[in-house]
């Protein structure tokens, strides 16, 4: 009989994941904490924006610069189609403005799996005072 | 209208004109501010506007001046080992 629920509450901690990471605040707003979605999701696509700006498209780059690319991926997945401009090398960024760039848009992608995290565990929490109810 | 669109997306594609002047450490506060916006949003049970509006702050608040302490403290060791060191090891007799 627990099985069930085991894996209806696996499929919803995936989902609500999977929403998170693919809106920044969309974890938070499927669990109707509206006004943390709406905060969370000005917050990280401001923070991406501006090192998008400061840096170039060029920043997001797989090739070059690999290790801050995977922090920038935890933005969304849509971060994979600017990779791919970027990955043409004809946006490079140097010196200072690449940095800020780099660092601007890897915090903006740390800070919303830190959000992704605390959705899933929301969500858990959720599940089991429903499932107790 | 797609002039202005052209416009808006071509700006994101000539990096900035940033110097390597202590007035580009200035860079660092919208991103504490996001930081600190971010995480209380995940740590306050609920949000209301001044509540949580001051804690950012206080969070923004602690995290400059602990960035400022950790800087005047490297400043010093630099200082120490590169102004005082050399001479005091030309004093001493070894």
């Amino acid at each position: 009989m627990a099985q069930p629920w085991k894996e209806n509450h696996a499929l919803f901690l995936i989902s609500t994941g999977a929403l998170a990471w693919l809106v920044p605040g969309g974890g938070h707003f499927a669990l109707n904490e509206r006004r943390r979605a709406v905060v969370i999701f000005v917050a990280i696509v401001l923070t991406f924006l501006i090192g998008l700006y400061v840096g170039s498209v060029g920043v997001v780059d797989p090739v070059h610069a690999r290790p801050w690319y995977i922090a920038q991926m935890m933005n969304s997945p849509l971060v994979m189609l600017l990779g791919r401009i970027g990955a043409t090398g004809d946006y490079r960024a140097f010196g200072r403005a690449n940095e800020i760039g780099q660092i601007y848009t890897s915090i903006a992608g740390l800070l919303n799996l830190l959000c992704i995290v605390n959705a899933v565990y929301l969500a858990h929490l959720r599940s089991i005072k429903e499932s107790q109810a | 209208m797609m002039v202005f669109l052209a416009s808006l997306l071509g700006s994101f594609t000539t990096p900035m004109k940033i110097g390597t002047d202590p007035l580009s450490m200035l860079w660092l506060l919208p991103l504490v501010a996001s930081i600190a916006v971010v995480y209380k949003a995940t740590k306050v049970h609920s949000i209301r506007s001044w509540p949580f509006a001051k804690e950012s702050a206080v969070l923004f608040g602690s995290i400059v001046v602990f960035i400022v302490v950790a800087a005047v403290i490297l400043f010093g060791i630099t200082w120490i080992v590169t102004e005082q060191l050399p001479a005091l090891l030309d004093k001493s007799s070894f």
